[in-house]
């Protein structure tokens, strides 16, 4: 409490780091955990949690802290019920301004989303919140490895993995 | 390359950008290619939901509100503004005598109630709700007796009492029904948490849970997106039969006698709450009994 600003105590600074942190954290929990109603309740019911410990976590503990408390609570959950991936959480977005699109894509069908979509449920764990961490969130592997706490390297074989996986899931369409 | 199989991050490398112009050249020419491509340009199409974080943010400070109170301020600075609120108290208080609000369903009455913040309530017959309208931002809570559904506006949790058990959520879709030992929540959408005395219950939607005076607790899935009793229908599903004459008595503000009445048969059904005629003979004569009505008031077994 000796330097307030240093202290998640404060408002402004408690202010500042849910809205640089909730965002990824809600992303992190969905692809973890597969529901993002639940995966935004418990963003939610973490940062009271780090609210009322705010004296005994300084602002550079903080990250970490929140981390560990959504994933305990998402597991706890978890525990409790069997939750399946639930990729309509998602949605499908053309981005008709960008013009690197590849022709392939143009010709996409639905169908073909539909497919990648259930593959991508299908992914273990890890592969699929590595996978998304990357290209939904546009995360660098350094960033995503952090938020694990492993190596670089491993986050890029994990990556090649669930590379592989989709491909082979979603076969010759 | 692609096709070695030491090299276990190529893929990733290559959806990363960061292949030499000869390693991509060469994988250009490779017949997985385009499949992998197809994978890159369909899951950078994928996106979330947006994430609306000032609400996000305005919800915890109203959660945490509550107990920055018991954090810190000294009781001392409280006083001029206990002192102010008080004197303000009693001048409304004056006006309103009860800021306890209580809505109350009389026999065969539904009541739609909105909420402070929004939220709905819709009490079925013979139901008593109560909660605190001054204090509903601080603590959405609602003590029932009886039977409601409530579709609940997302924001800081949101408990419903019953003297049987304890229903939480943080906002969705459900059905609390509560009458003397028998407790049931169904949720239509989002989740809740339902809690007794014993045990704490995750619903998803699409869930029901059940429990009985001191048996145990059941659970089932179901497909209705919202209960039945709305639409002018009661529905049960495996309850004794003691329960369901309960209901018909305060759907239709009748009493039925059960003297020589098994009522602890279970009973699986539905009858109409608004035609008196159809709903006992639905009932009755499916547990094969002979019947009549008494001065609209009284229903007796024929011996």
């Amino acid at each position: 409490m000796s330097d307030s600003k240093n202290s998640t105590c404060d408002e402004q600074a408690f202010d500042n780091f849910f809205k640089s942190h909730a965002k990824l954290l809600r992303s992190y929990l969905y692809y973890k955990f597969g529901d993002l109603d639940q995966a935004e309740d418990i963003v939610q019911d973490s940062f009271i949690k780090l609210w009322s410990n705010c004296a005994k976590v300084p602002l550079d503990k903080a990250k970490s802290y929140i981390y560990t408390v959504a994933t305990n609570l998402g597991i706890s959950i978890a525990r409790h019920q069997q939750v399946k991936f639930k990729h309509q959480n998602y949605i499908t977005q053309r981005k008709s301004d960008v013009t690197n699109e590849s022709p392939e894509f143009v010709m996409l069908e639905k169908e073909y989303m539909e497919k990648l979509k259930n593959a991508i449920a299908d992914l273990p764990e890890r592969q699929r919140e590595v996978f998304l961490l990357s290209r939904i969130d546009k995360k660098t592997y350094r960033e995503i490895a952090e938020l694990s706490n492993v190596s670089v390297k491993a986050i890029e074989k994990l990556m090649h993995k669930a590379l592989l996986s989709l491909r082979k899931k979603i076969g010759n369409i | 390359m692609l096709d070695n199989k030491n090299d276990d991050i190529f893929l990733s490398r290559w959806i990363n950008g960061e292949l030499s112009p000869e390693e991509l050249d060469e994988f250009q020419s490779h017949p997985e290619y385009k499949h992998f491509a197809k994978i890159k340009a369909g899951s950078d199409a994928l996106d979330l939901s947006d994430y609306d974080i000032d609400t996000a943010l305005s919800n915890i400070k109203s959660a945490k509100s509550n107990s920055i109170e018991n954090h810190k301020k000294p009781v001392i600075k409280l006083w001029p503004y206990a002192a102010v609120a008080a004197s303000i108290a009693i001048i409304f208080g004056l006006f309103f005598f009860n800021t306890n609000d209580s809505f109350t369903s009389s026999y065969g009455e539904k009541l739609a109630v909105t909420l402070p913040d929004g939220s709905e309530m819709i009490l079925n017959a013979k139901s008593e709700a109560s909660f605190d309208k001054d204090n509903w931002e601080n603590n959405r809570t609602v003590s029932l007796d009886g039977e409601a559904y409530f579709k609940v506006k997302k924001g800081s949790r949101f408990t419903v009492t019953t003297k049987n058990g304890e229903v939480t959520v943080l906002g969705t879709e459900f059905n609390v029904q509560s009458q003397s030992d028998y407790f049931a929540a169904v949720c239509y959408e989002g989740k809740v948490s339902v809690s007794n005395t014993n045990e704490e219950t995750i619903l998803t939607a699409g869930k029901g849970y059940q429990k009985i005076a001191k048996s145990s607790s059941v659970s089932w899935t179901f497909e209705a997106l919202e209960p039945s009793w709305i639409n002018n229908i009661s529905s049960f599903r495996s309850v004794p039969v003691k329960y369901i004459f309960k209901e018909l008595e305060e759907q239709y503000n009748i009493t039925i006698d059960t003297k020589g009445i098994d009522t602890s048969i279970i009973y699986t059904g539905t009858f109409p709450n608004n035609d008196i005629d159809v709903a006992l003979k639905t009932v009755f004569s499916t547990l094969g009994l002979q019947y009549q009505l008494q001065d609209d008031k009284t229903v007796v077994l024929d011996k």
